[in-house]
C-alpha cells in the first residue's frame, strides 16, 4: 500500500495533479503513524524493540549466527531507514508550497514562504534518497528469493516457515491494529485542519 | 463594460500579433523575460496572500496591497504572450498549446483578469468573507490555465 501510494505520489505530481499528490501524502502519513504505533503495540515481530539491534548483532548476523524470526538485524536497518526517510519526506511535504503558490501543504502556513519554497526543493531532491532505499529493498528481496527464502508473502500474512529452535511469533490483536489505524487517521485529520489550534492555517 | 473592454483589447492584441511581422529575437526574449518576472511576482504575491487569508488574524492592508499588485500585473499579461515567445525560442514555462488553441487561452487569461479585478474589489471592501470567496475564484482561474498551459521550468 505504501509502495502504491509512493508510486502514485510520484505520478500525480508529474502529471498536473498536485491536489491528488497532497491527498496521497496525507494517506502516507496515516500509514506511517500506524506503522510507528504498531512498532510499539503490534505483533512481536513488528515491534521495534524486537528487531532493532546494534552493530554487533548485524555483524553476528552477517557471519551466520542468527536464527530468529521477523526482520533480520540487517533488515532492521533497512526498515528503520525507510521509515525515517518517508517520515522526513512527508514532513517536508506538509510545509511545502508549489512554485506558483496555487497549492500548499496543510502546514505551510506555519512557516514562512521562503521556508516553504526551500522545503519543496528538498522534498524533490529527497525523493532520490527514497528511490535508492526502494531499489536496495527490492534487490534484497530478490537476493533472498534466489537463496530460497521468499519474503513477500510473509510480510503480508505474517506466516513463514521458521527454522527449528526459533521462538514463535506472538500475533498482534486486531482491535489494537484498528486502534492504531484510528489514531493515524485522527492525527492526520488534525494536521489537515492546520494543526495546533485548528485554523492557524485552515486549508 | 470593463470586461468587454479587456476582451476587445486582448483580441486586438492577439490579432495584431498574428498578422504583424514576426518579432525580432531580441524583442521576443525581452518579452519572455518580462513575462517570467511578472508571473514570478504574481506567484510570490499569491504565496503571501494565502498566508494572510488563511491566518487566524489576517492583516487586511497586506491583503489589499497584494490584491492590487496582482490586479495590476494581470492587465500587463495582455502583452506577455505574442506568437513566437514559446519554448522554441528559449527557456520558458509556457506550453506551445497556448498558440495552438489561442481562443481557449484568451478566454482563460480573461477569466484570470476578471478574477483578479474582482478579488481586488473585495480586498478594498475589507469584508473577509468576500475576500475569501474571491480569492478562491482567483486561485481557480490560475489553476485552470496553469494545468493546461504551464509546464515545469527548471532553472
Amino acid at each position: 500500500m505504501l509502495t502504491g501510494l509512493i508510486g502514485f505520489s510520484w505520478w500525480s505530481v508529474h502529471n498536473d495533479h498536485t491536489d491528488w499528490h497532497i491527498w496521497s501524502g496525507c494517506a502516507i502519513l496515516t500509514l506511517l503513524i500506524f506503522r510507528l504505533l504498531w512498532g510499539f503495540f503490534g505483533s512481536s515481530t513488528a515491534r521495534f524493540s524486537s528487531f532493532v539491534r546494534g552493530p554487533q548483532a548485524v555483524l553476528n548476523y552477517l557471519r551466520g549466527g542468527w536464527n530468529g524470526i521477523g526482520h533480520t538485524p540487517l533488515g532492521a536497518l533497512s526498515v528503520v531507514a525507510l521509515l525515517v526517510a518517508v517520515a522526513i519526506q512527508v514532513s517536508l511535504g506538509l510545509i511545502s508550497q508549489d512554485e506558483d503558490g496555487i497549492y500548499a501543504g496543510p502546514l505551510a502556513g506555519l512557516v514562512s514562504s521562503d521556508t516553504s519554497d526551500k522545503a519543496r526543493d528538498i522534498h524533490e531532491l529527497w525523493f532520490n534518497v527514497i528511490l535508492g532505499l526502494i531499489i536496495l529493498h527490492v534487490a534484497a528481496i530478490i537476493f533472498y528469493r534466489l537463496r530460497g527464502r521468499p519474503l513477500t508473502k510473509a510480510m503480508i500474512t505474517g506466516k513463514a516457515k521458521i527454522d527449528a529452535g526459533s521462538p514463535p511469533m506472538r500475533r498482534g490483536k486486531w482491535w489494537v491494529a484498528l486502534l492504531c489505524l484510528g489514531v493515524g487517521i485522527g492525527v492526520t485529520r488534525w494536521i489537515i485542519a492546520g494543526a495546533p489550534p485548528f485554523g492557524a492555517s485552515a486549508p | 463594460m470593463r470586461r468587454v473592454t479587456i476582451a476587445v483589447g486582448m483580441i486586438a492584441v492577439f490579432a495584431a500579433a498574428a498578422v504583424a511581422a514576426p518579432l525580432t529575437k531580441g524583442r521576443a526574449l525581452a518579452i519572455m523575460h518580462q513575462r517570467h518576472e511578472g508571473m514570478e511576482k504574481i506567484g510570490d504575491t499569491n504565496k503571501l496572500l494565502r498566508r494572510e487569508i488563511t491566518s487566524s488574524s489576517p492583516f487586511v492592508p497586506a491583503i489589499q496591497s497584494g490584491a492590487a499588485t496582482i490586479a495590476g500585473l494581470s492587465v500587463k499579461a495582455n502583452g506577455w504572450f505574442p506568437r513566437g515567445t514559446g519554448p522554441e525560442l528559449g527557456k520558458t514555462g509556457a506550453r506551445p498549446q497556448i498558440w495552438q488553441t489561442p481562443q481557449d487561452f484568451i478566454a482563460k487569461l480573461h477569466n484570470f483578469q476578471g478574477a483578479a479585478q474582482a478579488f481586488n474589489a473585495a480586498a478594498k471592501s475589507g469584508d473577509m468573507n468576500a475576500i475569501k470567496a474571491r480569492y478562491a475564484d482567483l486561485n481557480g482561474a490560475c489553476k485552470a490555465c496553469h494545468d493546461k498551459y504551464r509546464m515545469d521550468m527548471h532553472h
